[in-house]
């Protein structure tokens, strides 16, 4: 009978094992991150309106249109005096980058943002068993996944992705591969690193279309440190609860709307569509009819479907179809703070309305906008940065990062705070003047006369001249 | 006297003895076994029949205690078979077959060379000799704007010919598995020099309508390893996703990178690269069993960006006079050499057998303790795969790999009679291998096939697959109008 109760034993405690260990790799599976730096690229790179005005007199290909239209951008955008250019700009070089231009501009940024991440937070580039990398306009042989890899000495048998031209949400799309293989592998560490090339993207045509993202983005890149080591969890900023993506590129209008392509002279630049506001909405609608269950908890969703119902049964009960406001999801219930991103004033707005969003929610996206421009993927990271710095993240909190992209994506994620957080980061030394009235900005000030313009004589026309 | 004869039969004596030696090695544990079910068998026949049953008896089972041992059997191999990682199945693939009018024999090559070189007759001459020496044919394909003189890479046409390689490729993909555009689940894309805005799987989501919530990729830069990157992203991404098919698109798009200048280093890709790509089904789906070519193995990993001589060797960057190109270092071999190494080093105990790994670590420990003069023992690769397919880069390479890990010409031959026909089409050119052994119909059930690939960084990656069903001669495909040719002899120098 001994023998009998001992087989017994046995495969129970192999079965408790089982069980024990089903439960540790779920909890193996998280998605931490430890730590993210935003890059600020050196003071002599700063672009205030002096410097917008003699680039745009300096352009030669634009005529008295395109410049009014230009400075109409550059006056409603939004932006501040400190947002951060490439250097090729100050040299006067745009209109004939060379190849060596944007990667040292790439370079730049790599040895400045990386080696802080890394020295911070004590994590050696040898220990590093995961890169992505995407910078969407540079695509160089070796990639740039290969010149970190390179430049920081990695291992050899390090999981290594190099993604490009998957526009301005990419950097969640960078996060959704690290999180896919958090799932498969144990203890992990990943690096994402994300930026936008400008130097080789300068558009020196004069397609009005085309000439706006001249106006609009900016330099900027960030590193993101993630684990799933269930040792560093006490030591982790945030934790990964959902991540959707949502992509239109099946429709038509949604795919062309931003388009890399020629114009007709030949000079590559991105086409801007007029459908792209409307792509925007479809995509974001889409995305957050998926991802709301997934974030919001069940009384707001039971509340929604409740009274959508009781709508929709008035509403065919009685003849007449009133124009009322459609009922519209609370997503401050399970939302504690919203990362937009920073692609323009109209895009914040957008979102903004979508979402029901206060002044305050759409603050750091604003300001982030008016202090950095539009830095591409790596914008919801700046934003990100702003309420760390503001003191806004207390433990417990729920961050919603949602982003657009060319093709047309929308990309969401929701994170959990881990800590209460109160770095100042990027925004170290200018966060006190924060927040600004971004409607009162120097370009403004400097330029907003060509809103009245109505007429333009190209004789009298002429960019005033006190800035020389 | 000739020493021939002793040493014949002393060869073959040792032949016998090698043979001997795996055998014993490699079935070590039924050996071991045999015995012991024998002994077993003759213990309980002595014994006879009552025994037996007094035996069964005064174990005392009750009907209680038979159901939970039952049950706890049954639950414990359930949860067994489900922690083992899901199958990674290779439904089916697809090469892109270029048209004929877009065939760069020499002659034409040269005297394109001779216009647009017209000023720099050694460049000329620098060319014809790299086309010689090159082990390409007649057949390879340039895309319709380098036939230009000289050669338009614009945007547009850069994109013509990602529609043209990427679309044809996809719908004798769809043909050939009767995929519905809707049941894609994730899609890569790798092209490494030509991403433009919105990427190329933008593109193909485009024009296929795939659902809104794909998972797509787009890498790029990584160099002609990068269609096994994406098997390997594929695969980990299949892990997690249960019940999922994964589409691949390995292309280089050839337009935006023809190089215009006279630079020697970096006039070679101009020679050897040419237009390819192909389009590969990956699912974890357990109806896909019995129709699935192939089972993914192992993928294996190596970089050696680390190193700086190995990150310079292939890189792209302006000449004096500003034309972009890609250099090629004169130490490409034996730095492709070193990281095969390191590839092979993680690579060996997965697949060898038992008995050239016991070799590799008896010699290893004589090197260590007893002589360091003893020669390092490469392990037989042709133990572990019945096929290679080794990345078409060049006749270099694949000289370089058939000396390093002792192949023989019919190991080599589907890499080298790729090279012939399609020229080097970067990431894709391991497929167009794989569709070669298939032709000529040597694919059975149960091989194990190795492909191989560099790339520029420096990367080393391989793959290994099981063929899963015998694979009859496929009937269209890229080979299905000259396979009969083939193998052809490549002389080492064609006189042009």
């Amino acid at each position: 009978m001994e023998l009998l109760v001992l087989l017994y034993a046995l495969s129970t405690l192999y079965f408790l094992l089982m069980v024990w260990k089903w439960v540790g790799a779920k909890r193996d599976q998280e998605c931490y991150i430890l730590d993210y730096e935003c890059y600020k690229p050196t003071d002599d790179r700063m672009l205030g309106t002096k410097f917008c005005g003699e680039i745009i007199t300096r352009t030669k290909n634009l005529g008295l249109l395109e410049c009014r239209f230009l400075l109409r951008a550059i006056v409603s955008a939004g932006l501040g005096e400190q947002t951060y250019a490439p250097r090729i700009m100050f040299s006067g070089r745009e209109d004939n980058p060379t190849l060596l231009d944007g990667i040292s501009e790439m370079e730049e940024f790599f040895e400045d943002c990386i080696a802080n991440l890394l020295s911070r937070s004590g994590i050696s580039p040898s220990e590093i068993d995961v890169l992505v990398v995407n910078v969407a306009m540079l695509s160089s042989v070796p990639s740039l996944s290969a010149r970190i890899i390179n430049q920081y000495k990695m291992r050899d048998d390090i999981k290594v992705f190099n993604l490009t031209a998957m526009g301005c949400s990419a950097s969640l799309i960078s996060v959704d591969i690290v999180k896919n293989l958090f799932k498969s592998y144990k203890n992990l560490f990943a690096l994402v690193v994300t930026s936008e090339s400008l130097s080789p993207n300068w558009y020196s045509g004069n397609d009005r279309s085309m000439i706006l993202t001249n106006c609009l983005f900016r330099s900027g890149g960030s590193a993101i440190l993630l684990t799933n080591k269930r040792a560093m969890s006490n030591r982790a900023m945030f934790r990964l609860k959902c991540l959707v993506r949502t992509h239109h590129g099946a429709r038509d209008e949604s795919y062309g709307c931003c388009m890399q392509k020629e114009d007709e002279q030949g000079r590559v630049g991105i086409n801007l569509g007029k459908t792209l506001p409307k792509a925007a909405t479809r995509a974001l609608a889409d995305n957050l009819r998926q991802i709301s269950p997934k974030i919001l908890p069940m009384r707001e969703l039971v509340r929604f479907m409740v009274v959508n119902l009781a709508r929709k049964m008035n509403g065919s009960s009685s003849e007449k179809t009133t124009g009322a406001p459609k009922t519209k999801v609370n997503f401050k219930t399970g939302v504690d703070h919203f990362c937009v991103h920073t692609g323009g004033k109209a895009v914040i707005d957008g979102i903004g309305t979508s979402l029901n969003l206060s002044e305050y929610d759409v603050e750091p996206a604003r300001m982030t906008l008016h202090r950095f421009g539009n830095t591409s993927a790596s914008s919801i990271w700046y934003v990100l940065g702003y309420m760390e710095a503001k003191k806004r993240l207390k433990k417990g909190d729920k961050v919603f990062m949602v982003s657009f992209g060319a093709g047309f994506k929308c990309n969401s994620s929701l994170w959990e705070v881990m800590r209460d957080m109160g770095d100042g980061n990027v925004w170290k030394d200018c966060i006190d003047r924060y927040p600004v009235k971004t409607s009162d900005n120097p370009f403004m000030e400097k330029y907003g006369w060509i809103n009245q313009e109505m007429d333009l004589d190209p004789s009298t026309f002429k960019l005033v001249p006190d800035y020389i | 006297m000739p020493p021939s004869s002793p040493n014949f039969s002393s060869s073959v004596k040792l032949k016998y003895v090698k043979l001997g030696y795996q055998y014993l090695v490699n079935h070590i544990l039924t050996l071991t076994l045999i015995p012991i079910m024998a002994g077993v068998l003759i213990e309980v026949l002595r014994m006879g029949p009552e025994e037996i049953l007094n035996l069964w008896k005064s174990l005392n089972f009750d009907l209680v205690q038979i159901l939970c041992c039952s049950f706890l059997i049954v639950f414990v191999t359930t949860v067994y078979f489900m922690s083992k990682p899901r199958t990674i199945f290779l439904v089916d693939y697809a090469c892109f077959k270029p048209p004929m009018t877009c065939r760069v024999p020499f002659a034409t090559f040269m005297e394109h060379s001779r216009l647009i070189l017209k000023d720099k007759p050694k460049s000329v001459e620098f060319q014809m000799r790299i086309l010689e020496r090159s082990g390409l044919g007649e057949e390879t394909c340039l895309p319709p704007a380098i036939h230009y003189i000289p050669p338009t890479p614009t945007m547009e046409a850069a994109r013509g010919e990602a529609e043209l390689v990427i679309f044809s490729a996809m719908n004798s993909l769809f043909e050939k598995t009767g995929l519905k555009p809707k049941d894609i689940d994730i899609l890569i894309v790798n092209c490494s020099l030509f991403s433009p805005t919105p990427s190329l799987s933008a593109m193909v989501i485009n024009k296929y309508k795939l659902r809104s919530n794909i998972k797509s990729f787009n890498l790029s830069g990584m160099g002609c390893s990068a269609g096994l990157i994406s098997v390997d992203l594929a695969r980990d991404l299949l892990q997690v996703h249960p019940n999922s098919n994964a589409v691949i698109v390995s292309t280089e798009i050839i337009t935006p990178n023809y190089y215009q200048g006279n630079e020697r280093a970096m006039l070679l890709p101009n020679c050897l690269f040419r237009m390819g790509g192909a389009a590969i089904l990956l699912s974890n789906r357990t109806s896909e069993r019995r129709r699935a070519k192939y089972r993914l193995v192992h993928v294996v990993r190596t970089h050696k960006g680390a190193d700086d001589k190995a990150y310079r060797c292939v890189f792209e960057e302006e000449d004096k006079e500003g034309n972009v190109g890609i250099s090629l270092q004169k130490d490409l071999m034996a730095i492709a050499g070193e990281a095969l190494k390191s590839n092979i080093t993680t690579i060996g105990p997965l697949v060898l057998p038992a008995s050239e790994q016991l070799l590799f670590l008896l010699t290893l420990i004589g090197r260590k303790i007893f002589n360091p003069k003893w020669k390092p023992y490469i392990p037989d690769f042709k133990q572990a795969f019945e096929h290679f397919c080794i990345h078409a880069g060049g006749r270099a390479v694949i000289d370089e790999l058939q000396k390093n890990l002792q192949l023989s010409a019919e190991h080599v031959e589907a890499s080298r009679m790729t090279l012939h026909r399609f020229g080097n089409t970067s990431s894709s050119s391991l497929w167009y291998e794989m569709s070669y052994i298939e032709s000529k119909g040597r694919m059975r059930r149960g091989d194990r096939v190795w492909q191989i690939a560099f790339g520029s960084g420096f990367k080393c990656n391989s793959a290994v697959w099981k063929c899963n069903r015998t694979i009859k001669t496929p009937s269209d495909g890229p080979w299905a109008d000259c396979i009969d040719r083939y193998p052809v002899y490549i002389p080492e120098v064609v006189k042009l």
